[in-house]
């Protein structure tokens, strides 16, 4: 019995963590279960029958399709402006001397530190106040906005752990600081600015509270639930969260392998057991 | 490149950001204090400037309960989102081993499906006919079957939906220890437990710091998880800002409540900050 | 990092000097109400191009947009996002303060948001020239409206009625809006979110102990004291939630045994469960109308009223009633259901009759800072 004893203690905190990320995938098994259902009416809660007819209607609403279209062309939109500047902003912080670090740290860390809600009620204040029209540019500001400081976290983590070795033999062998940059340095962070566009995209996408005071009269997705939360979500709301939850699940496991590959090809340092190739920021994931 | 454009660098990489992050986030705070500064209401008709201190008091009166219990219920989850997460950043940490990756996308992964339906979600599973409700009556932890529509339920909801915050920085920290220290200790002290109280626990204060800031301030400014899994006596001082500015249009109250929320969300800020060390949030700071 | 104060003051110093510079050519860009002379809708030609309406959901049927596109070869985009009165207001009145519309030509609100939406100058007055089926067919108790006396701007869509929506199965006495205070059904049971339907409901009940008020006559303290009720159910946990449409789904689920609701709805549901059924109250109901009004800046204002002389057909107008289930402001709808589906021409939810509806009301006027302060004290309860 001891034995068995030692063994549970042994791995208590191994079958708690299987316990905890179970907790965690409930949800996402209920919204992927769900898209399977075929509800009576127009409420999709209790569990009736199991059918493909959504997921072959999958874009049959038209209303849905284009809530979808344009927070995709939104998401795309921000990831690209917030990861060039981002990622820009980095490798200053990162790798240059300059005046203002620590009032640019805090500006940098203070939004992602803010509840939504007030960052969306103040932009919408401005934007009251000037008089401008609410829609797809405002929402744009907004979310460009809130993905910056993500992105310069993401990128800054994986340009601190970068080794510089390999930028000196460029130099050494006579390439100019431009050239190294191009070939050199940028292939080798590529995969922290990936994951960085990816953190910013998923961030832009789910949007909700500050796209809802920013909107006017523009619906993306989350704001398309919201309001067919009232009258019944139609199942292929369900179909379409588990796409996109594929998708990023997917693109996340591609920018892994990624950087796999690349942390093999610059094996300069030992790497420690086990350290992980997500790049981990400071406290950072998709929510709302 | 010349010695004086080679300084000028960094400037022109941070500038587009800290412009952005200026005009975008800053100022519009600026501007809701404006706002929370008019009289009347465009309802009325006679919306105006008018140094009207008197919306933070009147609204003060109308709804200091909500502020009250949305810290309460944003510490509540903080709490319980520390005490799940805590051994689950361990576990991963230094019992992951190969497989620390696919656990942390597992922590992460839940999170790129929308907020909204992610919370909706958890309306289905938590409703009155649900089974996991007749369980949790029968153990106890439910009263007459009705677990929708109380405080537990959105304080459930709100610990769910930000526990990847709690996660991924107290990992990130724990997973930064170098392993010669617990070796140390274990040497030292002996017991396992001391091991942790006296060695792993202060090295992981800077992610136990960011984390619950990272937590509490957002979760105090929620509103989706009140508004779908709350009664009317749940609501969260976010669900009366939304309201006021979206649908009552009485946007000087509204921006007098979001105006305190943000006061009072920074002074928790800097009080933790100075009683935490500033070194904590800025965990990457510490390197140059 | 330590938070150096004086940099962190010199830089927040220098921003906020920025801002106010900024500020000082900020326009009085809210509020500016629209301009002070209403303008009339005049018809010109033939109605053609597009038109965008924006309405409340399931309130038409399938056929009527397709039909109406097929007839007249106007392009339609029809959006239902008007969830509710004072948020589509909330959402719409940046742009008609400045005299846009954001592409709308037509939106359907309740009565009492088409009268503010007019005082404050964001709606157009009717070229009564091109709907002379309007003209013919409006009938006579909707002719003359108090916040609208000539229906120079407003066009009823649809009228209904609030009252009880009741799960008779689980709850078969509930009659009167006075039971839903019953601590027997305590946390089941929902009140709407629209002011004008919950308190005088619960003003006219006289519940509680509370004597009930003539609606006519309706002090502000009359308001304030139903609001206080509510209120304590509220707090109480007498009240589940506060809704709009979605007391559907709290019906559906069992999870209430009674509403504060819609009687369109209330068809619809029946459809799905016939235990759920309305209930007139003891009391009486509340009478109320969404209306078609064309906003400033209409991009296509002869399509929209090309439109509303369409469905004020009589035979148009049966198809859409008989899928919505409302009240219809169209006289000789009810003859041409009566051969088309006969169980809706019979139906007194959709073709009341007078000794049915003989204790209802309209929800009383409220201006100025009376409106004001109840408003807002409303909207503290509803928001907990």
């Amino acid at each position: 019995m001891t034995g068995a004893w030692r063994w549970l203690r042994e791995h208590a905190i191994n079958i708690y963590a299987g316990l905890a990320i179970a907790y965690l995938l409930i949800p996402i098994a209920v919204i992927i279960v769900f898209s399977f259902n075929d509800p009576a009416g127009k409420y999709n809660f209790n569990w009736v029958g199991f059918t493909l007819e959504h997921w072959r209607n999958a874009f049959g609403i038209s209303d849905l399709n284009d809530a979808l279209k344009t927070s995709i062309e939104l998401a795309v939109l921000a990831t690209v402006i917030s990861t060039a500047i981002g990622t820009a902003m980095a490798l200053a912080l990162v790798r240059h001397e300059f005046v203002g670090r620590r009032p640019a740290n805090f500006l940098i860390v203070v939004p992602m530190a803010t509840p939504e809600v007030v960052m969306g009620a103040s932009l919408l204040s401005m934007f009251l106040i000037y008089g401008i029209g609410l829609g797809f540019q405002t929402l744009l500001i907004a979310h460009v906005m809130f993905c910056i400081s993500f992105v310069v976290v993401t990128v800054r983590s994986r340009l601190i752990g970068f080794d510089r070795s390999l930028e000196e033999a460029a130099q050494d062998l006579g390439a100019d600081p431009w050239t190294t940059f191009r070939k050199v340095t940028f292939p080798l962070i590529l995969p922290g600015i990936v994951a960085a566009a990816l953190l910013a995209f998923a961030l832009s996408i789910d949007d909700f509270v500050v796209s809802n005071f920013n909107s006017g009269t523009t619906v993306t997705f989350p704001l398309y639930i919201f309001g067919a939360a009232q009258r019944g979500i139609p199942v292929e709301v369900n179909v379409i969260a588990t796409l996109l939850f594929l998708t990023t699940v997917c693109a996340m496991l591609f920018t892994v392998w990624q950087q796999r590959r690349a942390e093999r090809m610059t094996q300069a340092r030992p790497q420690q057991e086990g350290e992980p190739a997500i790049p981990i920021p400071a406290g950072s994931a998709a929510s709302g | 490149m010349t010695s004086v454009r080679r300084r000028l660098v960094p400037y022109f990489l941070l500038g587009p950001g800290i412009i952005w992050l200026i005009l975008f986030f800053a100022v519009p705070m600026y501007f809701m204090a404006r706002l929370s500064l008019y009289s009347g209401t465009v309802f009325q008709g006679n919306l105006q400037f008018d140094w009207h201190w008197a919306n933070f008091k009147d609204s003060l009166d109308l709804y200091h309960s909500q502020f009250v219990r949305s810290f309460i219920y944003a510490g509540a989850a903080t709490l319980i989102a520390l005490v799940i997460s805590y051994p689950l950043a361990y576990a991963i940490a230094f019992k992951g081993g190969r497989w620390k990756n696919a656990m942390l996308l597992a922590v992460v992964a839940p999170f790129f499906t929308t907020y909204l339906i992610r919370t909706i979600a958890w309306e289905t599973i938590l409703s009155d006919q649900s089974p996991v409700v007749k369980v949790l009556t029968d153990v106890g932890l439910a009263t007459n079957g009705h677990v929708l529509a109380t405080a537990g339920a959105v304080i459930a909801g709100i610990t769910y939906n930000f526990l990847p915050f709690m996660v991924l920085p107290l990992y990130a920290s724990l997973e930064r220890i170098d392993p010669a220290l617990i070796e140390a200790g274990r040497d030292l002290y002996g017991s396992p437990a001391a091991v942790f109280r006296k060695v792993t626990l202060p090295l992981s204060a800077p992610g136990l710091v960011a984390g619950t800031l990272l937590t509490f301030i957002p979760a105090a400014g929620d509103y989706v998880n009140a508004f779908f899994l709350g009664a009317p006596n749940n609501q969260m001082i976010g669900n009366v800002i939304q309201d006021l500015y979206l649908k009552q249009t009485d946007y000087p109250a509204a921006a007098a409540l979001s105006f305190i929320l943000m006061a009072l969300i920074m002074v928790v800020f800097v009080v933790y900050i100075r009683f935490a060390g500033s070194e904590a949030l800025m965990g990457e700071e510490a390197r140059p | 990092m330590s938070l150096k104060p004086l940099r962190t003051t010199l830089v927040a110093a220098s921003v906020l000097a920025a801002a106010l510079a900024l500020a000082a050519c900020g326009s009085g860009g809210i509020g500016g109400g629209g301009s002070e002379n209403v303008s009339t809708v005049t018809v010109t030609g033939k109605p053609s191009g597009e038109l965008v309406i924006s309405n409340w959901p399931l309130y038409i049927d399938k056929q009527t947009v397709p039909d109406f596109e097929k007839a007249t070869g106007i392009k339609v985009k029809y959006i239902e996002d008007v969830n509710d009165n004072a948020e589509f207001f909330g959402k719409m009145q940046p742009l008609l303060a400045q005299g846009q519309s954001g592409g709308r030509s037509l939106f359907v609100v309740t009565d009492w948001m088409a009268a503010k939406m007019h005082e404050l100058g964001y709606l157009q007055n009717l070229d009564k020239s091109a709907i002379p089926n309007v003209e013919k067919n409006l009938v006579p108790q909707l002719r003359h409206p108090s916040f609208d006396p000539n229906r120079d701007f407003s066009v009823p869509w649809q009228s209904g009625m609030t009252g009880l929506i009741v799960r008779t199965d689980l709850a078969p006495e509930i009659h009167s809006i006075c039971d839903l205070f019953n601590p027997k059904y305590k946390g089941k049971v929902d009140m709407l979110t629209e002011m004008r339907d919950t308190v005088p409901l619960v003003m006219k009940s006289g519940c509680n102990g509370n004597p009930p008020v003539d609606l006519s006559h309706a002090t502000e303290q009359d308001w304030l004291n139903a609001i206080d009720e509510i209120k304590q159910a509220a707090e109480s946990g007498q009240i589940r939630r506060f809704t709009g449409n979605d007391y559907a789904r709290d019906l559906t689920s069992g999870d209430v045994d009674a509403v504060i609701g819609w009687s369109g709805d209330a068809v619809q549901l029946q459809a799905d469960n016939p235990n759920i059924k309305f209930v007139m109250p003891k009391e009486g109901c509340m009478l109320w109308s969404d209306n078609m009004v064309i906003p400033v800046g209409a991009p296509n204002p002869t399509a929209a009223e090309a439109w509303m002389n369409y469905v004020y057909d009589p035979k148009h107008q049966a198809q859409i009633e008989d899928y919505v289930n409302y009240v219809s402001p169209v006289q000789g709808t009810k003859q041409v259901l009566l051969k088309m589906d006969p169980s809706v021409a019979n139906n007194q939810l959709i073709f009341p009759s007078a000794s049915f509806t003989k204790n209802c009301d309209v929800a009383p006027t409220l201006t100025g800072a009376e409106e004001q302060k109840v408003t807002q004290a409303f909207n503290a309860v509803v928001n907990g």
